[in-house]
């Protein structure tokens, strides 16, 4: 007879050896949840936090007022961002407390919220904090079948930066023109992939930024694998691979198969590889998010996509083109490929389908929440997440980006507050984050379990695309029999079919 | 006439007895962690290669035996082997090198009478350095292809820069010299205390006999330096096997799968993407390769020493 243990069952005998070895060596340090326990009437009640290094640095130090007002303690864990999510889901499969809050990655959601790990938020929070204000492409991010599980604080896109001074300057413009026969525009810039593509083409060789050498190129991307890679090819395909008619972009939710190799993803890494490799600056396909952002601040490059372009080109300790960039929606395409006929659609109009790069970082509160601090660390969230706060962290230097229809119209906030883009850029940023979050066609970022598998499953095939060592269509075959082995693994295609339609709503 | 003797067990005395015992006590906290510590865990990733266990599954799935799946997966998936060749490629590429450069410093330094502790100061620095770090500013920075110093200069001279982390063989290259870089100085400290560990009355009385430098070099140095010379060899051949640091800042093992390693394979497989068991036969595969060369290669050595 076959003896089964519940992976849970099997992970707590590992978890409490190693917990025993833990305690053996930390005897004199309380156990995490102990201390709310063993507190009486003099002792503080002490609420735990766990997100990024930095960002958490920023929430405890916008906090601190607020807790030490209320006579509460916060004690901070900081975690690098590759090492949080995995704590987090290690401390959700091992069932061992972590802290009472959590800062994580919103595609982490199907992992941490079906392990039973969070509390689900109480009506009076949401309502607390003008819930119904937050966008609905953030909304998505912070549900599971329904029930809202955690609370906004960022909302992570990516945006399409463009050198408006550039596109606006009548000689280059009418050189443009000649070769590509239309005009650049200042205003939206490349309107879809192809003209994204000329415009990486004629930006190419030349010396555009005056520095009197050919350092100029049309684009940088984030190409790295093991970096942001997945998002960097997520944004280049889904204009290509979402139809509107279709919910599904990874896998298809009929059958679970995955749609990787399909004429859409094919079309947008050949022509990926073709720009990475020919008109980026050198080491262009294995650019981390960081190099291509330096790229693009630095003058040297037409066009990116990014989290931080906006941002981080107003600064001027990293930039020489504050106020040159324009914004905008990620660029569309004209034809766009339908899963279900086999065939591609022609769209008079471009089919735009941005991509919910990352999805942003959420808090939720643990389900193993220290019983004593049960209130404090509500009204700790609820203080953290309401529209005031969360205004305050998006215009400022903090990473957060803005997710509430409230903020979309705080012009002014962002023009002349601590980020001080200005009113013509703070009009486009706000405009193109707008679009993308409230977007119909909008692409969710992949959330339906073991998302890390699938993304270094993803990173490797397009990787081996950009160093030639695979055609694109053998790198993304190889991915989509990656993409269908995990889902395998993972309980069946079926299971992470139905998965996925959770994740997106349905 | 031969006396009969007999002998009789000898009685212990009750001195010795709690002598015994007292080292049991003091013994024991230190034998517990290393069973807690090592065995267990060892003992769990045997455990766990044999099972389909998956930290992030959703769902109501109970762990199963599989018994070898884990391994016959293991033998059929070319991503895997791929690792393994890029593995021992870079072992190969990295060990003589610093084994060379090591000798050649080590002699060097031996020989000359001022100074010694400084530059012996000197090439200890690079191993006080994290390898993150070194990967980071000796790697991604010198070696960026775009702006980074090192074609910079040879644009400068009138050359190509070179694809450093954009060719597959070229970021084999970058990643062999940021090792070299960083672990000559392990070799070179250790074949120096070698070398001053051989008393210098042999080379003398190999010079009254006649020897040239060359012949007293290899019968009597490369002898007598040779255990210490084994022992740092196995030492990083093992650290080079487990290379991890430096590849997944520098290239991320990349481009395509061209410098990911076997245990930079190991810790997406297991850790980062949560596939335990799958991970877990691909650390066993490891240990047991590991084991295997290991304890050829100390047999051969203690033979070739002619200790056996």
């Amino acid at each position: 007879m076959e003896r089964q243990v519940s992976r849970r069952q099997f992970l707590r005998l590992a978890g409490g050896a190693a917990g025993a070895v833990a305690l053996a060596a930390c005897a004199p340090a309380a156990a995490p949840a102990g201390s709310g326990e063993t507190s009486m009437s003099e002792e503080p009640i002490v609420i735990r936090y766990a997100g990024l290094d930095g960002m958490g640095a920023r929430v405890e130090a916008f906090m601190l007022p607020w807790v030490e007002d209320n006579g509460y303690k916060l004690e901070r864990g900081a975690f690098g961002q590759q090492e949080l999510t995995d704590k987090i889901m290690q401390s959700v499969a091992t069932d061992t407390y972590l802290a009472d809050i959590f800062q994580f990655p919103s595609n982490a959601r199907a992992d941490v919220i079906n392990a039973n790990a969070l509390q689900e938020i109480p009506q009076e929070v949401l309502e607390a904090i003008n819930f119904d204000d937050v966008l609905p492409g953030i909304v998505n991010t912070l549900s599971w079948e329904g029930k809202i599980y955690a609370l906004p604080y960022d909302g992570d896109i990516h945006y399409y930066s463009f050198r408006k001074d550039l596109f606006a300057d009548p000689d280059i413009n009418s050189r443009f023109s000649d070769t590509y026969g239309y005009d650049l525009s200042p205003e939206n810039g490349a309107e879809t992939w192809e003209q994204w593509g000329n415009i990486c083409e004629f930006f190419t060789g030349w010396d555009w930024n005056g520095n009197g050498e050919e350092d100029d190129f049309g684009a940088a991307c984030m190409t790295k694998r093991g970096d942001t890679l997945w998002w960097g090819f997520n944004s280049r395909a889904t204009a290509y691979a979402k139809h509107p008619d279709d919910a599904a972009y990874f896998i298809d939710l009929d059958t679970g198969e995955a749609r990787l190799n399909n004429p859409g993803f094919v079309r947008a890494l050949t022509e990926w590889v073709e720009e990475m490799q020919n008109w980026a600056p050198p080491g262009g396909t294995n650019f981390t998010y960081g190099d291509s952002l330096n790229a693009m601040n630095g003058g040297r490059v037409a066009q990116t996509y990014n989290w931080d372009a906006v941002t981080s080109a107003t600064a001027p300790e990293t930039s020489v083109i504050q106020g040159l960039q324009g914004y905008d929606i990620l660029p569309g395409s004209h034809e766009v490929f339908n899963s279900k006929s086999g065939e591609w659609d022609y769209f008079d109009v471009p089919s735009h389908a941005p991509f919910h790069a990352f999805g942003g970082w959420v808090i939720a509160v643990s389900a193993q929440v220290d019983e004593l601090a049960y209130d404090a660390v509500w009204g700790f969230v609820t203080h953290l997440t309401k529209p005031e706060s969360g205004l305050a962290f998006v215009t400022d230097l903090t990473g957060a980006s803005p997710y509430r229809f409230s903020q979309m119209e705080a012009v002014e906030e962002f023009a002349t507050g601590p980020l001080q883009l200005g009113e013509e850029v703070a009009v486009d940023y706000l405009n193109a984050a707008r679009e993308t979050l409230d977007h119909p066609n909008a692409v969710t970022d992949q959330a339906f379990g073991g998302w890390v598998q699938y993304r270094d499953a993803l990173e490797l095939g397009v990787s081996k695309a950009l160093a030639n060592e695979a055609s694109p269509q053998d790198a993304l075959d190889e991915v989509a029999a990656a993409f269908n082995e995990i889902s395998e693994r993972m309980g069946g295609l079926q299971h992470q079919a139905e998965l996925y339609a959770r994740t997106l709503g349905m | 006439m031969a006396s009969e003797t007999r002998s009789y067990p000898r009685r212990r005395s009750r001195f010795e007895i709690r002598d015994n015992l007292w080292k049991w006590i003091f013994l024991l906290p230190a034998v517990a962690i290393i069973v807690i510590l090592l065995a267990i865990p060892v003992l769990w990733t045997l455990y766990a290669a044999f099972t389909d266990l998956h930290l992030y599954r959703i769902g109501d799935f109970d762990t199963k035996f599989v018994g070898l799946a884990n391994f016959e997966k293991l033998l059929d998936n070319r991503s895997f082997w791929r690792t393994a060749r890029n593995t021992v490629v870079f072992m190969l590429g990295v060990v003589p090198t610093q084994l060379i450069i090591g000798l050649t410093v080590a002699l060097a330094l031996n020989n000359i009478t001022r100074g010694q502790k400084l530059f012996r100061t000197w090439f200890l620095m690079p191993l006080m350095v994290s390898p993150v770090v070194v990967s980071f500013i000796v790697g991604r920075m010198l070696f960026q292809e775009d702006i980074g110093p090192i074609n910079d200069i040879l644009r400068n001279l009138g050359f190509e820069g070179v694809p450093w982390l954009t060719s597959p063989t070229w970021a084999m290259v970058a990643l062999m010299a940021i090792d070299v870089w960083q672990w000559s100085s392990f070799m070179i400290l250790m074949l120096l205390a070698a070398l001053q560990g051989v008393p210098p009355d042999l080379h003398e009385a190999a010079r009254v006999d006649g020897a040239n430098q060359l012949q007293a070099f290899w019968k009597i140095t490369v002898p007598l330096i040779m255990p210490i010379t084994m022992t740092a060899l196995l030492i990083r051949i093992i650290d080079a096997f487990k290379v991890v640091e430096i590849i997944m800042v520098l290239t991320g093992g990349g481009p395509g799968q061209a410098t990911e390693s076997v245990t930079l394979a190991i810790y997406r497989t297991g850790v980062k993407g949560g596939d335990l068991a799958f991970g877990s036969s691909q650390a066993y595969f490891l240990l047991i390769i590991l084991m295997i060369f290991g304890g050829a290669y100390l047999v051969l050595t203690r033979r070739a020493m002619g200790k056996d």
